[in-house]
């Protein structure tokens, strides 16, 4: 996971130890980021985006919706979402222009959050992706600005088409040029959550910075010293605010505690990789769940595998590894990947909906999303995308929906048109964004 | 002794203890602040650190200035002259609560708080001088002794102090860098140009209108959390190699980022290495024609120096070509075929002689490829039952047999010598060269082979492989498949082949191989590619191919850290080939199964060893780091704090090697002796006299390089710094030079002369209505700010004279600013294609167009135009202020505006408005100084444009009245007043500004004859610009720092 913008700490690999306390929302105090509200002020929840990604599209005949609400009648594949279906919406037709007609996969992947053209060889250039943008909104507000996860290893390499297979492997990009790394491992994850590493590996610096100045002092004259007590007293300034807000942090969960209060805590996750995808996956929901909890993180992606991924599942009694089966899309094995994948994200979905929030719940204030390179796999047919919304971003997304755009105009049907409107809604307006200046009509 | 505080910064000035003044002694203190630093009262040590050279100077300087007049005898004057008439004049208005123009003139109650406060009393001497003040309707008006009175006090006080501190240091204050300054020192320090700073805000200009002093330059908790993140975002652009760091151009912390790096640096080096045959070989026939004659360096080595080509490939060819046969009557063969051709290339070097060399030569070249090409040998796929044919290890098998081909004969994978010898390979029709390439009989059949040997020995198909497709698939197929720079050529996995052998074995002498060695050494460390080729391979042998899909290798797994362990690599080798061999591969395959495994845990375990082997070069390259950073050797403490921080980082935060190395840079950077300048004092051997010691070498250094180029010393200042050879006066000056000639001075011309002139920002400039000049656009925008800047460097660069800033009849433009000028575009074409590569040329005769010279450039007139008019005003208070140095007090608050268009002015002109301005007598005292300096521009609309009327439709008038009372029109008739009137205005303000700038302080009353000297040294030097910067930096105040008295501190 890291910050989007560069210029900001990034992530850190302190290895942290044990189990971290986390924060809770609690009425009376809510801690949200840099600020700290106490007495009759009920700060307002803060909204997040997440999006989970899975490769090579999804099995078409079980992938639909129809109704509404609570009588929503759900696909095969979509059985998993059937408790929530109401905070959830059912979204088909929608595309990204720049991800047909160039080749197959990493050019229908590495552009799914920007809707930027691609450029193929070496070199690689597409676009800043959507999540970036929100995270360098709200780059101040918490302490990790973006958590960047994958359940996959990044690879280079090229195509048949001859894009990078650095595509394929980030839908996440900082600017045109550079992805945004991408944290694999969840127990690093978690250090980056809850060992505020970015603010202690500044710390660490800052103690020895000042006692840098400290001994340049003494050597120089009165009036330069003025000068470095000046420095030195910015420095102190800046270690003091973040020593505060990680005891305002610690306070909150004294007080929670002496409240009795249940606190959602979560165990560091073991070092290395899962041997298990569904435990690695599970983790990775887990701590896109505990980072927006406790509003360490806003802005999350998943990358529950590459696009052209090798992940392979013999507990879905599937043999051939991810990308081979999605050339029979529309066989029971690749129902059963599709089906599986949607439970992930169910998964995370009902997590958040169970954390309750003042009279809602996480998930009432966050915006899930869920997609996938194509919509067939065996054709590689990315001329529309299978797209869930789940969460009602602080009732600013009616749900409960089933949205059906194939019948529109090209220009009504853009991806990036459903990011505006996305972004818009969490306070990040923008003129024109990817392929699009216009929002997503309906939504 | 005063001391006088304002806000956190101590401003410290030169005082003296009237009471205890003997007349006559030159006596001077640097005061500091009375609680701190009781001053002692020894005589002024100054002289004795002055070059001797340069002390004579100043000792006749001094002998010549007019003796001071007593402080007692100036005391009793102002007490008993000057105050009585001031009280009388001028405090009614010039008070402590109305203090009009912001000046209170009754604060001073004696010299020493006159000399404190001087800067309001030059003012008096401006306003007096100038006879403006009382303005024409006070009630009493002062009589012509009167104002003598006061004015020749003024000016004796002046002297009088000037002498007395005269080379007085001042206070230097300790300062963070400022913006550029981060910016560029991080240019310097890392080889890169990040400009982490670009977040920062802007900063503040001092006194004297610069950034660069400690006088402006703050520090504060936000811009501290900008310096942290900025020094993030540095410490992101580091990669760790072998050798210790390097910075990339780009983050280099994801692997496609660090990939790129590598990659890119290797292509690089490849594109450097000319393997033109045809360059070569004219670098042969020029050194068989070479002229013998004495005096001559005619050499092989220099002449291939001359044309960029490799010395020993050149060698090799000769000796290829004009070695001896003993019988040339029999052979045959490419070589036989080439030195045939050889020997037909013309002699003699006339230009004819040339030309057909250049038509044999290319029909030598054309014989070597045509016949190269049907030299190299298929190699067929390397296949194995069930194994998919791009899987690597057979991948990179096909990759060795090309390399092995590269220079070898392949006889038996390649058709008979009659089948292969059917074309004559560009070679003229029975010339004595193709009957050299006639199918030999059998008695030459040998010779002819061996000559074929050879020829692929010394011609290889290729020299380097820079881009590969996928090597196991038709070439024809793949040809799309460009820019795949060094890839190994697998499908969908990544993996770098280096395939440049005829390269190092023919052209590179022994450092460039070892040069490239090393960047390919540290593309496998920086990136980890062998680790992640190998990933690819598991992955790909899975999911692409279905070769390792049973279970037995299931525990291999791409995403795994810890597939790359011994015994991991040998588990999956044994099993790999074991089921490679149960399905029937061939003896090849199983051993390039074999070698691929081998190789690839090799690879592994060097790097390993590397890794760990290299951390402490690396920590070592930190410690050099800081050394550079700080600008000076590290003391013993300095070096053990950073490597404490190192392992404190390692050991109690439990960062891993590389963010442990990652954070130390970060610390350095954020530490106070990187960040700020601050002036050490020299080592306790020196002695320290009055609170004045000679700056420390590294300072000295640091202060020359900040001027001139607003970054870090260099290599060599630092060398000359540590070898004590910068106190040598020659050195200093040569340094100055070549300073002010290097690239890095354009930094220097864009601080100060964008401070001094104020167009820093105006690549922000938003004031122009682009809908009414559709014409201003970025690109004009960007061009028109450049113009001083090229100027100035020119000037520089020529050692011209400073009044060609006034009086030049030339200028710079680029295509774009000419047309803005008006310059026809086939003058614009001719000029731009030819000199710049920038597209920037002069413009002579630039009278034609109105231009030359500072005064009338677009930027300037633009800058001070608010918008839909020109203002007269503000043109001329720049040309008052920024060039003649004049100080004109800020308006009173309550000036009506002028209407924002001058369309909308109604019946009056703007002039006719700014007349009616005038006839208000308290108004008329800065304007009858201001107006005529901007009205002559009237010519120039708001974007600086020629223009014949305004925007509403009037006649445009460029005539005035100047504060000579003499009229004249347009930038001539302004020159005419500068140069009759202003002239000594011009150069004061410029050495002022200049030495304001050098020191990197405000100035004070002690540089008054450093100033004179500067001014006198233009003067006896046509006015040359260098010259003055060479007074600056030999002066004592430049060299000399104030620091505390001994024991006092």
């Amino acid at each position: 996971m890291k910050p989007s913008n560069p210029k900001v700490a990034r992530r850190t690999l302190l290895r942290g130890a044990g189990v971290a306390m986390t924060l809770p929302w609690l009425e009376s105090i809510a801690v949200w980021g840099h600020e700290t509200v106490t007495g009759n002020d009920v700060a307002a929840s803060p909204k997040r985006f997440a999006a989970l990604f899975m490769g090579c599209g999804i099995n078409r005949n079980h992938w639909w919706a129809r109704g509404s609400g609570k009588d929503m009648e759900l696909g095969k594949s979509l059985a998993p979402l059937e408790s929530i279906k109401h905070k959830m919406n059912f979204i088909t037709g929608l595309f990204n222009e720049n991800a047909t007609g160039v080749g197959i996969h990493p050019g229908q992947t590495g552009n799914i959050l920007s809707g930027a053209s691609l450029k193929k060889g070496s070199e690689l250039r597409g676009d800043i992706s959507m999540d970036q943008v929100l995270a360098n909104h709200f780059q101040d507000q918490t302490a990790v600005p973006s958590l960047v996860l994958g359940c996959e290893q990044p690879v280079t390499g090229y195509h048949e088409t001859n894009f990078s297979m650095a595509y394929s492997s980030h839908i996440s990009w900082q600017n045109a040029t550079s992805p945004v790394p991408m944290e694999v491992y969840p127990s690093l994850a978690f250090d980056a959550l809850f060992d505020n590493q970015g603010s202690r590996r500044n710390e660490s610096i800052l103690d020895r910075v000042s006692e840098d100045a400290v001994a340049l002092s003494r050597r120089v004259s009165a009036a330069d010293r003025a000068k470095l007590d000046e420095y030195l007293s910015s420095v102190r300034e800046v270690e003091k605010r973040a020593a505060s807000m990680r005891a305002s942090h610690a306070k909150a969960a004294t007080r929670a505690l002496d409240h009795g209060k249940p606190i959602q805590a979560m165990k560091r996750p073991d070092d290395g990789l899962p041997e298990d995808i569904r435990e690695h996956m599970q983790l990775m929901c887990d701590l896109v769940a505990i980072g927006f909890q406790t509003d360490k993180s806003r802005v999350a992606t998943l990358l529950l595998n590459r696009d052209l991924s090798g992940l392979f599942y013999p507990f879905l009694n599937v043999d051939s590894t991810h990308h081979s089966a999605s050339h029979s899309d529309t066989s029971d094995a690749y129902e059963r990947i599709s089906r599986y994948y949607c439970s992930q994200y169910a998964y995370l979905a009902m997590k958040l909906d169970s954390m309750q929030e003042g009279d809602s719940t996480v998930l009432d204030h966050s915006c899930l999303l869920f997609l996938s390179s194509m919509w067939s796999g065996n054709a590689h047919d990315s001329s529309k995308l299978p797209v869930l919304l789940t969460g009602g971003l602080s009732g600013e997304l009616q749900t409960g929906r089933v949205l059906d755009y194939l019948d529109k105009d090209d220009e009504d049907r853009r991806m990036c048109s459903l990011y505006l409107s996305i972004m818009d809604r969490m306070g990040v307006s923008l003129e024109r964004f990817g392929d699009t200046d216009q929002r997503l009509a309906g939504i | 002794m005063f001391v006088a505080l304002r806000g956190q910064i101590c401003r410290l000035l030169y005082s003296f203890d009237t009471e205890r003044h003997r007349p006559g002694s030159f006596r001077m203190k640097c005061l500091l602040p009375r609680l701190n630093f009781p001053p002692t009262d020894a005589p002024m040590p100054l002289l004795r650190f002055l070059p001797s050279v340069l002390m004579l100077g100043w000792m006749i300087l001094l002998a010549n200035s007019s003796p001071a007049q007593s402080n007692d005898v100036l005391d009793n004057q102002f007490r008993d002259v000057v105050q009585p008439i001031l009280r009388e004049h001028c405090w009614q208005c010039h008070n402590a609560e109305t203090g009009e123009g912001d000046l209170d003139l009754s604060a001073d109650d004696d010299v020493a708080a006159v000399i404190q406060n001087f800067r309001r009393w030059t003012v008096v001497l401006d306003r007096l001088k100038t006879g403006d003040m009382p303005p024409e309707d006070a009630e009493q008006q002062l009589t012509a002794e009167q104002r003598a009175a006061v004015s020749d006090w003024i000016e004796s006080l002046k002297n009088a102090e000037a002498e007395r501190t005269n080379g007085d240091p001042g206070i230097v204050l300790a300062r963070r860098l400022s913006s550029s300054e981060y910016d560029h020192t991080i240019r310097d320090l890392t080889g890169v140009d990040i400009r982490p700073a670009a977040e920062f805000p802007i900063d503040p200009a001092n006194e004297a209108g610069f950034d660069n002093s400690g006088e402006s330059l703050v520090m504060s908790p936000a811009l501290l959390r900008k310096y942290l993140q900025a020094t993030r975002t540095v410490a992101d652009h580091m990669a760790i190699t072998p050798t210790g760091l390097a910075f990339a151009p780009h983050p280099v912390i994801t692997p496609t980022d660090r990939d790129k790096f590598c990659v890119n640096r290797i292509i690089e080096f490849y594109s450097q290495q000319n393997t033109s045959y045809e360059d070569f070989l004219f670098v042969l026939w020029r050194y068989r024609n070479r002229n013998t004659s004495a005096g001559y360096d005619d050499s092989l080595a220099s002449l291939a120096r001359q044309a960029g080509v490799s010395e020993r490939y050149c060698q090799t060819l000769w000796e290829l070509l004009e070695a001896p046969t003993p019988d040339m009557t029999n052979a045959s063969g490419p070589i036989t075929a080439l030195r045939v051709l050889w020997r037909q290339l013309p002699e003699g070097t006339k230009v004819d002689d040339r030309v057909r060399a250049h038509f044999g030569i290319t029909q030598m070249v054309e014989f070597i490829r045509m016949l190269r090409q049907t030299l190299v040998p298929e190699v067929p796929n390397l296949t194995a039952p069930e194994i998919h044919s791009g899987s690597q290890a057979l991948v990179l098998w096909k990759n060795r047999q090309f390399v092995a081909n590269r220079q070898r004969y392949a006889e038996t994978e390649l058709p008979s010598l009659t089948e292969l010898l059917t074309s004559d390979f560009g070679l003229v029709k029975d010339s004595e060269a193709a009957a050299a390439m006639r199918v030999p009989d059998d008695e030459n059949r040998d010779a002819f082979v061996e000559e074929l040997r050879r020829f692929c020995e010394v011609f290889p198909d290729q020299f380097v492989v820079t881009e590969r497709a996928r090597v196991y698939l038709d070439p024809k197929q793949e040809v799309k498949l460009t820019g795949r720079f060094l890839s190994a050529g697998f499908h969908s996995q990544m993996g770098y082949f280096r395939d440049d052998a005829p390269l190092c074995n023919l052209i590179l002498d022994e450092s460039q191989r070892q040069q490239l060695d090393q960047i390919w050494l540290e593309l496998d460390f920086v990136s980890a590619a062998p680790m992640r080729q190998y990933a690819g391979f598991i992955w790909f042998d899975r999911t692409d191919s279905a070769f390792m899909r049973d279970r037995e290798f299931d525990r291999y797994r791409a995403e795994d850290k810890d597939n790359i362990s011994e015994e991991k690599v040998r588990g999956l080798s044994n099993a790999y080939q074991a089921k490679a061999k149960l399905l029937g591969a061939s003896k090849d395959a199983l051993a390039a199964i074999q070698f691929y495994f081998d190789d690839m845990s090799k690879t592994f375990r060097r790097l390993e060893t590397l890794k760990i082997e290299s951390e402490a070069v690396q920590l070592e390259a930190v410690v050099r780091f800081a050394q550079r950073a700080y600008r000076r050797p590290l003391s013993k403490v300095d070096r053990n704090t950073i490597l404490a921080f190192y392992q404190s980082l390692r050991h109690d935060d439990g960062l891993v090697h590389e963010d442990a190395i990652r954070d130390s840079i970060i610390r350095i950077l954020m530490s106070p002796q990187f960040c700020y300048r601050v002036s050490l004092p020299s080592d306790r051997s020196v002695h320290v006299e009055n609170g004045i010691a000679p700056l420390d070498a590294f300072s000295l250094a640091s202060r020359l390089s900040y001027f001139l180029w607003s970054s870090m010393p260099d290599d060599e200042l630092l060398s000359l710094a540590a070898s004590g050879a910068l106190s040598d006066p020659e050195v200093l000056r040569a340094q100055t030079l070549r300073m002010l000639h290097d690239e890095r001075a354009e930094d220097f011309v864009i601080n100060f002369a964008g401070n001094w002139l104020d167009f820093r920002h105006f690549d922000q400039h938003n004031g122009v209505d682009r809908n009414r000049f559709p014409t201003f656009t970025d690109e004009l925008r960007q061009a028109m700010r450049r113009e001083p800047i090229e100027f100035f460097r020119d000037l520089l660069q020529q050692d011209g004279s400073v009044l060609d800033f006034l009086y030049a009849d030339h200028t710079f433009v680029n295509p774009a600013l000419a047309k803005h000028y008006g310059v026809d575009d086939e003058t614009i074409r001719q000029a731009s294609s030819s000199e710049h590569p920038s597209n920037w040329f002069r413009l002579s005769d630039a009278h034609q167009y109105k231009r030359g010279g500072l005064l009338p450039m677009a930027v300037f007139l633009t800058t001070n135009s608010p918008g839909l008019r020109t203002s007269p005003v503000k043109r001329g208070n720049w040309v008052v202020q920024r060039i003649l140095g004049e100080h004109v007090p800020p308006p009173p608050a309550a000036v009506p505006e002028l209407p924002a268009d001058e369309s909308l002015l109604g019946e009056l002109t703007l002039r006719e408005t700014l007349a009616r301005h005038r006839e208000h007598p308290s108004c008329a005292g800065c304007h009858e100084r201001i107006d005529s300096m901007g009205l002559v521009f009237e010519g120039f609309g708001p974007i600086g444009e020629m223009r014949d009327a305004d925007l509403g439709g009037r006649d445009v008038d460029d005539t005035a009245v100047f504060p000579d009372d003499v009229a004249g029109g347009g930038l001539d008739g302004l020159r005419d007043y500068i140069r009759r009137a202003r002239q000594d205005d011009f150069v004061d303000n410029l050495c002022r500004q200049l030495l304001a700038y050098g020191l990197g302080r405000t100035l004070q009353l002690s540089d008054e004859l450093l100033i004179q000297q500067m001014k006198t040294q233009l003067a006896g030097n046509d006015h040359r610009f260098v010259s003055i910067f060479e007074t600056i930096v030999s002066s004592p105040a430049f060299l000399n720092q104030c620091v505390p008295s001994q024991g006092t501190d």
